[in-house]
């Protein structure tokens, strides 16, 4: 046997050892192509050269084809799991009632959007962007990420990119895995006497992202659901969930409230009256449609441990720091937790009730006409 | 439409070739500036195939191995079409932009 007859043999066989990393289809389908294509690239790619220069020529062709080979395997695989993903029947039931299947669709979208903005200003990126701009030396980045933040960090991110990537089911699982993972890294220490309602607020969102996701439709429905106007609520919604702790200190410049998560005054009127203001009007524009009532419902649940905190900011803005109080709610656990689950148990069962009505009335209709 | 499968594309429009044969009509279409290796036409030919912009054509035994062609389908050429369109009225408001012949806008 020749010295190239002998190259090519021992080439095949590293390539043959490669193409195993394809999956089983493709390798019965295109191997001895492949093999046969790689085998001629290597014999048009030999050139007439010194020994040592043809090597490393030789050798260079070699481990680029070898690193193809292993990149195309890669692209295929990722191809072939994206695919099955968004195939999968798995985890595949829905709400029935259509009202609250479109509400469950919109919170599919406002919900992770919002999980981000409170990650983002849980980390202090929007107040260290203000910072930057308004040149006002208040707020940092937060310099370390510890094991509690890691859940957030991670998560919130996530979801967005597999809400992007319209892996609905997984992004519903990523938020429930964000929710468990912040009550076992973050809230798990509160039940040794204290509760931060901004963790809980961010565990009952993320777990109502999940909830959203999994249940309903999801974000392409929610998207065709939500008009130009609604975009335009849920886009100040998070802006002002953004501004929540950016505060009226950073943007002009005014001594820090004992309250450094929040803002001082904009125009002499306290900021967080401002936000409120602009919540209840957002919330009364909700009002008006039967889904947009049962968002409105839906992302309630999150958001009242952190009425908590904060009806107690705007009583200081209103009248004043209580002599001697602490700044922020030392919450219990059951005050933080207990009234969402308390109004998600409500929707449970309201839902059920009127299905059940429903069922009857059907039931009597059908009897009266037969 | 990235550059490797415009110009497979382009490669498959002149008629049936097989994978060797894509890959030098590919550097000779280029002017040599774009090479594909085994892998990545393959992964490509694979999508090309899913996306039902190409198919498989016919095949023959040369020296002991497989060798099988393939043809861009009549979506493919639309595809391509449609491609083209767009990079032509692309390059020609660059052109115009720039002062340079033939530029429209």
């Amino acid at each position: 046997m020749s010295v190239a007859a002998t190259r090519g043999s021992r080439m095949e066989k590293w390539y043959r050892r490669l193409l195993a990393l394809y999956p089983k289809d493709h390798r019965r389908e295109h191997a001895e192509e492949m093999v046969g294509v790689l085998l001629a690239a290597d014999g048009a790619a030999q050139v007439r050269a010194p020994k040592p220069v043809a090597w490393a020529l030789r050798f260079g062709q070699h481990t680029a084809d070898s690193a193809d080979l292993v990149g195309g395997a890669l692209r295929i695989r990722g191809r072939i799991a994206l695919n099955r993903l968004k195939r999968a029947h798995w985890l595949s039931w829905t709400v029935r009632d259509q009202r609250w299947s479109d509400a469950l669709a919109v919170v599919s979208v406002v919900a992770p959007l919002l999980l981000l903005v409170a990650a983002l200003t849980e980390f202090r990126i929007p107040q260290a962007v203000a910072s930057s701009i308004t040149g006002h030396p208040h707020w940092e980045l937060t310099a370390t990420l510890g094991l509690a933040d890691l859940p957030m960090a991670a998560g919130a991110p996530g979801v967005i990119i597999l809400v992007f990537l319209r892996l609905r089911r997984l992004a519903g699982l990523g938020a429930l895995a964000t929710a468990i993972g912040q009550v076992a890294a973050g809230a798990v220490p509160a039940f040794a006497g204290y509760a931060d309602p901004a963790v809980a607020f961010t565990v009952l969102l993320s777990g109502t992202a999940a909830v959203a996701l999994l249940l309903s439709p999801g974000p392409d429905r929610g998207l065709a659901l939500l008009t130009r106007s609604g975009t335009a609520l849920v886009g100040a919604a998070a802006l002002i969930l953004g501004g929540f702790s950016v505060g009226g200190d950073v943007w002009f410049g005014s001594a820090p409230t004992r309250f450094d998560d929040f803002g001082g005054r904009v125009a002499g009127v306290p900021a967080d009256l401002l936000i409120a203001v602009v919540l209840v009007g957002v919330a009364a524009a909700c009002l008006r449609a039967p889904v947009s009532r049962r968002v409105l419902v839906l992302l309630a649940i999150p958001v009242i441990p952190y009425a908590f905190l904060w009806q107690e900011k705007l009583a200081v803005d209103l009248f004043g720091p209580p002599g001697g109080g602490s700044a922020i709610i030392s919450s219990s656990i059951p005050l933080l937790y207990l009234p969402p689950l308390l109004l998600a148990s409500l929707v449970l069962f309201g839902t059920w009730f009127a299905r059940r009505r429903a069922g009857e009335r059907d039931r009597q209709v059908a009897s009266a006409t037969a | 439409m990235q550059e490797p499968t415009f110009l497979i594309l382009t490669a498959l429009a002149a008629g049936a070739q097989h994978g060797y044969g894509i890959m030098s009509d590919v550097a000779r279409i280029s002017d040599g500036r774009v090479r594909l290796r085994a892998g990545t036409l393959y992964a490509a030919l694979d999508r090309l195939k899913a996306d039902g912009l190409v198919t498989g054509d016919k095949e023959e035994i040369v020296d002991g191995r497989l060798r099988r062609y393939y043809r861009i389908t009549d979506e493919g050429t639309a595809e391509l079409a449609a491609e083209v369109g767009r990079l032509r009225a692309n390059a020609a408001v660059a052109a115009s932009r720039l002062g340079l012949a033939g530029g429209t806008a």
